[in-house]
């Protein structure tokens, strides 16, 4: 069985976010924790970015939402947050009252840097609760 | 402190005052083009309104979007997901007003069943000899639209900042009830 685990308790950090309600922050994205959660705060495209402290091999991502509709992760392998390749993206579904859990594959990519782009929602604003990572 | 951002479409009829009531949100009340000249596409401009009593803030992206009917339809492709809307009308012209029903079709078939607050302004309130609609029927009918009704006069620059204030606020209200509905979520 693969090892689920929050991207902080591998040292990892949130180093962009496209919104920010300074009692939502990005950092809730990545503390294993559901309840806690980053907001968007208007418009599309929305993004954050996931830096971990050395390149990850990365076998696939579960995304705890709410009201995302479609979302593109990208990848690069440098120290700084730029020169991204895409690699993969999904439709998430609508749910209401409860919040859309995903499971995406990476097919193994290593990264040290991952890019989520959520380029359009089911509503003007949405959430995410927590990225875990199977490596 | 939160700092929201929102995509406001400006639409109406040609000639009723979307671009000198934009320029004046923009310019902060200091500008009234006195010029006629005919927005062809979509121009974007952007104003920050803050929310009074708080330390949140609204970013309007507004989109003012021509009003003459042969542009309309190569306009609505620029127009995306709107966030607020402004219609506006003058409110010395009764077909400008009588038009306002086909602009909200326009706009609530981009909308996809979403939520979109709005406000109705009459402009022109200035030309009080010549005006052929009467507030009354105007806010009765932005009521019915779900629409807060305002008047302005673009070239006394009077109570320009209204509409934009109604804006934000909405569009802040929204976002707070939204984080409300999200904090009470159960997981999935």
């Amino acid at each position: 069985m693969m090892i689920e685990s929050s991207p902080s308790s591998l040292g990892a950090k949130v180093v962009l976010a496209a919104s920010s309600d300074e009692n939502h922050p990005p950092e809730n994205i990545i503390d294993g924790n559901t309840k806690t959660f980053w907001m968007s705060t208007g418009m599309f495209p929305q993004e954050f970015v996931i830096r971990f402290a050395e390149p990850t091999t990365i076998a696939a991502v579960t995304v705890d939402s709410y009201n995302v509709k479609h979302l593109k992760i990208e990848k690069n392998m440098s120290q700084n947050a730029s020169q991204f390749e895409p690699v993969t993206e999904k439709e998430f579904e609508y749910t209401e009252g409860h919040l859309q859990s995903n499971a995406i594959s990476l097919n193994g990519s290593s990264a040290t840097h991952l890019r989520f782009i959520i380029t359009s929602g089911y509503d003007h604003f949405v959430s995410v609760h927590r990225v875990s990572v199977k490596n | 402190m939160v700092k929201l951002r929102a995509r406001c479409l400006l639409v109406g009829d040609a000639a009723v005052g979307k671009s000198a009531l934009s320029h004046i949100f923009y310019s902060d009340g200091t500008l009234f083009q006195k010029n006629y000249s005919m927005t062809t596409g979509v121009e974007l401009l952007m104003k920050c309104v803050n929310i009074p009593e708080t330390n949140d803030s609204v970013e309007l992206y507004i989109i003012d979007s021509a009003g003459k009917e042969t542009l309309v339809e190569a306009c609505e492709k620029m127009w995306g997901k709107p966030s607020l809307l402004c219609l506006v009308f003058d409110l010395t012209s009764e077909q400008s007003f009588a038009n306002c029903s086909r602009w909200m079709e326009r706009v609530r078939a981009r909308c996809q069943g979403l939520q979109v607050p709005g406000v109705l302004v009459g402009n022109k309130s200035d030309l009080s000899a010549r005006r052929e609609v009467q507030a009354s029927v105007a806010k009765e009918w932005a009521q019915s639209q779900g629409l807060e009704y305002h008047e302005t006069s673009a070239k006394e620059m009077e109570n320009c900042d209204a509409p934009l204030l109604t804006l934000a606020r909405a569009f802040h209200s929204l976002y707070q009830e939204r984080r409300e509905t999200i904090q009470n979520l159960n997981p999935g």
